[in-house]
């Protein structure tokens, strides 16, 4: 089987996996515990949010173990803006529901959309005039998890601080975290949320990170683990998990080679192949992800017989793609129907080997050349 | 004493010299629908009794759920010579009521020390004594009834759960529903069952065009179907080449006919095949363009068995409600496409002509298409 959807969710790597072992059979203490073993665990834990803040560039912020991306984002929206009872939330268009539902759900806040260029990149001179001093909270994605656009972070981060200050800037890591490099110093970002199940780690674990200064809320309340921002007993299997599979993690410039060999391996193939998203050739693609659509093969068709051959891609969103409807991000970015109705989303990792790919290009062939004659009229 | 499930039938009480066949059946569905609950089901004195499961609740919905079950009471069994213990349990029944009730007895059991009469008196009386004046009598509109029937053992119950009624699955024969995944044809196909007809489902697969999950939503829709039917057996055809051949050699407004008119085929073959007499399908009256009166008879035309539309004269709301009744609606109502969708055209024919499909399908190497088909086809019993 050949995995293209590293986007949705990846394997487990094997340091993850041994890891998370020992801490189920042996270092399986409640890090709150007072005898020496669970001390043990604690400075682990505390050793993987240092080299997380150093990842980050945010050497003086605070890491927060939560159950994932999405109650990252949530207790970044909501826990960023409980203190407020107006003013307005600038949203990206193109945000994860996990971010754009919890915007959504902030009380008393306005939530205004940040417009999506056609390459799937923020609308910034949009931007510039939906900020005053009423904003309290802007989300932007590293990475939009769709089209692989590698959002301005430094240009919204400089805007941020000359319209509105005031404003808390939070950045949905999830897609981007180690496959782009994420300095929340040079780009003034005050959260930045990151998940362990797409970068080889376990699903269930995941981080907020937050700058030393940057007030908030929990949502979660209880037994005040996480400094209070997130009661509940650590997962520790899932951070140290988490942890192995970051240490284990093989860097992005393999990622990057190989998805611009599909590209140009689909694109040399003769197939009509629309890009949607940023050229996948420039450094504003991820490294990771090449949305195109084949026209006229509609995407859950090429899905499926690409199924049939042992490949798995994505045609958009997984938390979504249930819901079957034009995805929102190619439609903010004004892509044509017809055309988005195509889209299929190849997501690579660093395990994606040279091999892989150039089955990759040969079975899109083959399926291409056998589907696009049968297509509705 | 000991709780049991008192199960009544419905139209079967219609029948004459053949009724004992027909109870058979229906003691032996409920008997499939109770066995992996651990239930005992027997037939006596013109009731069906189950005891022994020990989940009741999910007994009493499986049984009302049988076709040919009229309602279902959970009831205790007392024994006959201790009529003290009677009238105590008829109290503690009684006792976490409020309102007007009355007794109403049967005695199927003439030798009863007591008639009918006398029993709702004196069953009356203990419960009007022993529940703190918290009930009282009314024999015209009660609140409540406790019915005590005298028969082998005495039977005690307050519920009377409404059942789905209908006829016992098996004694209608046997037919083929071509089953799409959409909200019409599960209702289409429940109908039928309910008039006791064992059903096959057969279900159309256009992969790649329509994937697992579309697939697994028609298996979901047959497995709800199941719980009514006791059992089913799906046959999936691959439909794809089909498709194709008619999508690349038939004129385009005749398309989605020709296709139904190659599934209305296979069905056929694989009813022949099953025993089956007749095909369901969940079509309505002018409901899209393959539906008009004229595309009903043009795909009608390329069978020899009856074809059953038991929703033919249904608004599309109606089927819904329907849907919502039997549990299928909402699997119903998941996004993934069907295969009847797949190639549909932008104007499809609604006065179709005959000689013009007719053309079309000699393009065809029709034969060889669908034999295919029906030697390829995955059969699953849920």
């Amino acid at each position: 089987m050949i995995y293209l959807d590293n986007s949705a969710t990846t394997r487990v790597c094997e340091d993850a996996v041994r890891k998370m072992e020992t801490c189920m059979r042996e270092a399986y203490f409640n890090p709150s515990a007072l005898y020496g073993p669970s001390l043990e665990v604690r400075n682990e834990i505390n050793r993987l949010r240092e080299d997380l803040l150093r990842l980050v560039h945010c050497p003086e912020g605070r890491v927060v173990f939560v159950s994932g991306g999405t109650e990252a984002d949530n207790l970044a929206v909501l826990g960023g803006t409980a203190s407020f009872r107006d003013g307005k939330i600038l949203c990206f268009g193109g945000e994860h529901p996990a971010v754009k539902e919890a915007c959504k759900a902030a009380r008393g806040l306005q939530c205004e959309w940040i417009p999506l260029l056609r390459d799937g990149m923020a609308d910034l001179k949009a931007l510039e005039g939906m900020m005053d001093p009423s904003v309290r909270l802007i989300a932007v994605m590293q990475v939009n998890n769709e089209t692989g656009a590698i959002q301005p972070l430094e240009e919204i981060g400089r805007l941020r601080d000359r319209l509105c200050p005031g404003a808390l800037f939070h950045v949905d890591g999830v897609q981007g975290f180690l496959r782009v490099g994420m300095d929340m110093k040079a780009c003034g970002a005050d959260s930045y949320a990151l998940s362990s199940h797409k970068i080889h780690g376990p699903k269930g674990c995941g981080a907020l990170i937050v700058r030393k200064e940057t007030r908030l809320a929990p949502v979660q309340v209880g037994g005040g683990q996480e400094g209070a921002l997130r009661s509940g007993t650590e997962n520790v299997p899932g951070i140290l998990g988490m942890g192995a599979a970051i240490r284990a993690w093989k860097g992005a410039e393999g990622i990057r080679l190989n998805k611009e060999s599909l590209y140009l391996g689909l694109k040399e193939s003769g197939l009509d192949v629309r890009v949607n998203g940023p050229d996948p050739l420039s450094p504003l693609s991820a490294p990771h992800i090449l949305n195109v659509s084949l026209m006229p093969v509609r995407s859950e068709t090429m899905l499926h017989a690409l199924e049939g051959e042992g490949i798995l891609i994505g045609i958009g969103s997984a938390c979504a793609s249930s819901k079957q409807r034009i995805s929102d991000t190619l439609k903010a970015m004004g892509i044509p129907r017809p055309q988005a109705e195509c889209a299929l989303r190849f997501s690579l990792s660093p395990e994606t080997t040279r091999e892989e790919i150039c089955q990759t290009v040969a079975a899109v062939e083959r399926q291409y050349a056998f589907l696009s004659p049968f297509q509705r009229r | 004493m000991r709780n049991l499930l008192l199960v009544r039938y419905g139209e079967i009480y219609l029948k004459g010299l053949n009724r004992p066949y027909f109870l058979r059946t229906l003691v032996s569905r409920v008997r499939q629908a109770v066995a992996d609950l651990g239930g005992k089901v027997w037939l006596h004195d013109a009731r069906i009794f189950v005891s022994g499961c020990e989940d009741m609740d999910e007994c009493v919905r499986r049984v009302c759920r049988v076709f040919g079950v009229h309602s279902v009471c959970p009831a205790i069994e007392m024994e006959k010579d201790d009529f003290d213990a009677v009238l105590e349990q008829a109290a503690r029944m009684m006792s976490g009521l409020e309102g007007t009730f009355k007794v109403e007895a049967r005695r199927s059991d003439k030798h009863f020390f007591l008639d009918s009469p006398s029993i709702n008196a004196k069953v009356g009386e203990y419960v009007l004594d022993h529940t703190d004046g918290r009930l009282r009598v009314d024999v015209k509109k009660p609140d409540h009834v406790l019915s005590v029937e005298v028969r082998d053992h005495v039977y005690m119950y307050v519920r009377v759960i409404m059942a789905v009624g209908g006829m016992p699955v098996g004694t209608g024969g046997k037919a083929a529903l071509l089953l799409s995944g959409g909200i019409d044809s599960p209702v289409a196909g429940y109908m039928i069952a309910k008039r006791g007809v064992e059903l096959i489902a057969v279900h159309y697969y256009s992969f790649p065009y329509t994937g697992p999950q579309a697939r697994q939503k028609v298996l979901d829709l047959a497995s709800i179907l199941s719980g009514y039917c006791c059992g089913i057996k799906v046959f999936v055809v691959p439909f794809t080449e089909i498709q194709m051949e008619i999508h690349a050699k038939c004129p385009d407004e005749y398309t989605t006919l020709i296709m139904r008119r190659y599934m209305m085929r296979i069905a056929e073959r694989i009813a022949r095949k099953e025993g089956a007499q007749a095909l369901v399908t969940g079509e309505s009256i002018g409901q899209v363009a393959s539906q008009t009166l004229e595309a009903l008879t043009v795909t009608d035309s390329v069978v020899d068995m009856p074809v059953f539309r038991p929703l033919i004269g249904f608004d599309k709301i109606d089927i819904i409600h329907e849907a919502e009744k039997i549990g299928t609606y909402e699997t119903s109502c998941l996004p993934y496409e069907d295969c009847c969708t797949v190639f549909t055209p932008r104007h499809p024919a609604t006065k179709p002509k005959m000689e013009k499909i007719l053309e079309g399908e000699e393009k065809l190497d029709s034969e060889r298409l669908m034999e295919a088909a029906v030697n390829a086809a995955e059969v699953l019993t849920l």
